[in-house]
């Protein structure tokens, strides 16, 4: 229907109308992967034009903060370095991953105004930069993540295989995160308050920097966590530790009950996202 | 190569207004105003009617000129010829490959420079890399910027911010033009520039929409117009009929 030389609009409405047009939206955004990888690649290219390090600072400031925070919290809990730094290193770079694409979701369409409101580019395009630009941010991290799991033997034991599938379920659930919080500030410009105030809550409220250890009758209130599932998923075959069934019920009926509700929701206000802004 | 047609049947695009008061809405509906679209109320929402039933009928060479008052829904028309707003009524239907000059900020980023925008900009139409460094050169050559491409674009003027949007727009080889005022940011240098790149895409048997208030501008570049009255359009008529239409 729509080519690059030919594009067709319609006043045409109705339910199956819309979730076609959605549909169409989705598949092009695919057929235009790159240009979402090239937005991406840019907007961290240009968030660090003209510093010295460039880049590299993700990487560095992140290290800043795993050894800072690692060294302070085993010292004040008395716990073993070698263990509690890589579970903090972990804990830091998958679930800042996380937050990223969740926070920034809420500027994919406010920040996408100008294109949106002059190009017939497909919505998820922008959906997909996002969820990128925290991909290559991940990717800077991996180096820490790798070093520090080498640094204290921790690699013998890790599981990377099963740990991919956890980043994959991670990515697939912030994404629709991502999707929804961004139709929602598109609308409404308080929620990016709300969203970032709800994940740094989160942040605290699940497992990062404290070991879940003496949780006890009160374990139900981790259960209950959806972040704890996202990241057990990956930290736990990191280290060596097994990834409860549970996790992954938990995790997959997340992510497919998510994104067929975002799905639903996008379909119905696509049309009208860019008025929004 | 596609033959570049354009065609809007019943087109009607209303603009739903989020957050404004409802009471004095309400208020300014009583009084009728020659600015801007009509204001009403669809299915509960106040809205705005940019664009009421246009009928439009373009085919390949056809260049034309959109002319009203402020508010008319000149732009509305244009961006909803960039496939950027669905109509709420009617169709829209464009044969050729889009490049819509609408805002200069389009991919424009100003901390990066002119080199890195143009590559940004031709992504975003729908160059391969590839193909974009293979134009760099002669878009380069195009925007007359020389070594100013190299610096970034916050450093530019707004002359200078015109030729590189337009210079790495029209790059594209676009079938359909579309263009809002803005044109008359560049020099004199600029403009012969863009009228020769103008009258290469009419060769090409493109076509051009255009949305002016200067006259001048339109009768060098159109060779029809289209008047808007809040969002209602008149006839397209030949360019040299463009007093009769105005006096209208
Ligand atoms: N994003 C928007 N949200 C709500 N209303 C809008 C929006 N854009 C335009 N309008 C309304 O639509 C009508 C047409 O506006 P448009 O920008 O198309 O006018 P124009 O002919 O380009 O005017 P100008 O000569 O001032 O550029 C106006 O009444 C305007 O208030
Ligand atoms: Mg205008």
């Amino acid at each position: 229907m729509d080519t690059a030389t030919h594009m067709l609009r319609t006043g045409r409405r109705g339910a199956l109308f819309q979730l076609q047009m959605a549909a169409r939206d989705l598949r092009n955004s695919f057929a235009r992967i790159g240009l979402a990888w090239s937005l991406a690649t840019h907007d961290v290219a240009s968030r660090y034009r003209g510093s010295v390090l460039g880049p590299f600072w993700i990487t560095l400031s992140m290290g800043l903060m795993v050894v800072g925070i690692g060294f302070l919290y085993a010292s004040l809990f008395n716990l073993p370095l070698s263990q509690f730094l890589p579970y903090v290193a972990l804990g830091i770079v998958f679930f800042g991953v996380m937050t990223g694409t969740i926070n920034e979701g809420c500027e994919t369409f406010v920040q996408a105004s100008g294109m949106l409101s002059q190009t017939a580019l497909p919505m998820f395009t922008f959906v997909w930069r996002t969820v990128f630009r925290n991909l290559i941010n991940l990717a800077h991290h991996l180096v820490i993540v790798v070093g520090v799991l080498v640094f204290y033997g921790m690699w013998k034991v890790s599981n990377p295989l099963l740990a991919l599938i956890g980043i994959v379920l991670m990515l697939l659930n912030a994404s629709w995160i991502s999707l929804l919080a961004g139709i929602a500030s598109a609308r409404y410009r308080d929620i990016p308050q709300i969203v970032i105030s709800v994940m740094q809550f989160a942040i605290f409220m699940t497992p990062v920097f404290w070991l879940p250890g003496r949780f006890g009758e009160h374990q139900i209130y981790l259960d209950l966590n959806p972040f704890y599932h996202l990241l057990q998923a990956v930290r736990a075959p990191l280290m060596g530790e097994p990834v409860l069934p549970n996790t992954y019920v938990v995790l997959v009926s997340m992510a497919v009950i998510g994104w067929l509700a975002t799905f639903l929701i996008f379909a119905r206000t696509r049309r009208r996202i860019v008025h929004y802004l | 190569m596609t033959t570049a047609s354009i065609r809007c049947e019943n087109l009607t695009l209303r603009f739903p207004v989020y957050g404004a008061d409802a009471k004095s809405l309400k208020k300014a509906l009583a009084r009728a105003v020659s600015v801007g679209g009509a204001l009403g109320r669809h299915a509960g929402v106040t809205d705005v009617t940019a664009l009421n039933g246009v009928n439009l009928e373009l085919k390949a060479g056809d260049r034309l000129g959109l002319i009203g008052h402020n508010g008319s829904g000149k732009t509305t028309l244009l961006r909803a010829l960039s496939g950027a707003y669905e109509p709420d009524e009617g169709t829209i239907d464009v044969h050729g490959r889009i490049a819509a000059l609408l805002d200069l900020s389009l991919g424009i980023d100003p901390t990066a420079t002119g080199y890195e925008n143009i590559r940004l900009r031709g992504r975003i139409a729908g160059l391969s890399s590839r193909e974009i460094e293979g134009k760099m050169d002669e878009i380069a050559e195009f925007t007359g910027l020389g070594p100013f491409l190299a610096m970034p674009v916050k450093t530019y003027s707004a002359g200078m911010q015109g030729r590189l949007a337009f210079a790495s727009a029209t790059a594209v080889e676009a079938d359909v033009l579309l263009m809002d005022e803005w044109i008359a940011v560049g020099d004199s240098d600029f403009q012969k520039m863009a009228h020769k790149r103008l009258l290469k895409l009419v060769e090409r048997a493109g076509i051009l929409v255009l949305a002016t208030h200067e006259l001048p501008l339109l009768k060098l570049y159109c060779n029809k117009v289209m008047r808007l009255e809040g969002g209602v359009a008149s006839e397209v008529v030949d360019i040299r009929k463009v007093e009769q239409l105005l006096a209208a």
